[in-house]
């Protein structure tokens, strides 16, 4: 399914149902799974729903978020103690 | 698997990764600034070793051991906004900027660090190509493992 969303730009539902050899249901089912892991967008457009596949390396991005989020924590807390035990010190 | 974080409103692409983190801390913004902006303290929490020319297109260097990263001071707001870019040699440079608010009995310091434009633009550019028909190996792994993640 990601590789007829890749090829296929945008999409519907019922579009990619009948490139594929699975139910409309099955597809609504997949497409909610890839929406709710950020990896298919949805727009509307008139009565239809049309998916596009993000055409990002999500994997190295959502990696690289949990790395440098890790690393800020970490020395924002140092920062914090470096600062509190000067103050103190001043007092 | 979340790509934005708590502020979007001040998210310059949502294509491009963000981090940003904040703390708060018993001192006032003069206290913070002075952690920020001067070597000998970016020593106490940052690296051991931090070279910084506090000024705008001033250089920063900051080191631990054999992780070096190189950069440049783009934002000097007293007590407000530090902001620089830094990159380790060979990787892609992101953009690290410090916001520091007065509170009653502190200040909130808020640190967010992006990929750089050219970096993120870099990143764009390969992933259309890749959508355009070209198999990249990363959207070919994506591929693999959400077949097995779905169908299996």
């Amino acid at each position: 399914m990601v590789e007829t969303l890749a090829r296929g730009g945008t999409v519907t539902a019922s579009g990619l149902a009948d490139q594929l050899p699975i139910t409309r249901q099955a597809v609504a089912k997949h497409l909610s799974a890839l929406r709710g892991a950020d990896l298919v967008t949805s727009t509307r457009v008139g009565r239809e729903t049309r998916y596009e596949l993000r055409p990002q390396p999500l994997d190295e991005a959502a990696q690289w978020i949990q790395t440098v989020s890790a690393e800020w924590d970490d020395r924002l807390d140092s920062l914090r103690r470096s600062i509190e035990k000067r103050a103190g010190r001043s007092k | 698997m979340k790509l934005r974080n708590e502020a979007p409103a001040r998210q310059p692409d949502e294509k491009t990764p963000w981090v940003e983190r904040e703390t708060l801390v018993e001192a006032s913004p003069d206290e913070v600034w002075e952690a920020l902006t001067d070597e000998d303290r970016l020593e106490e929490w940052l690296a051991p070793d931090v070279e910084l020319d506090p000024t705008e297109g001033g250089e920063i260097v900051v080191r631990d051991g054999e992780d070096e990263r190189f950069g440049t001071v783009e934002t000097v707001e007293e007590a407000e906004r530090f902001a620089f870019t830094w990159s380790r040699p060979g990787e892609d440079e992101s953009f690290v900027e410090f916001t520091i608010e007065a509170l009653p009995g502190g200040s909130r310091v808020t640190v967010v660090e992006t990929p750089t434009r050219s970096a993120a633009s870099n990143t764009a550019a390969g992933s259309t190509a890749m959508a355009a028909g070209g198999w990249g190996p990363r959207l070919a792994r994506l591929q693999r493992s959400m077949r097995f993640a779905l169908v299996a």
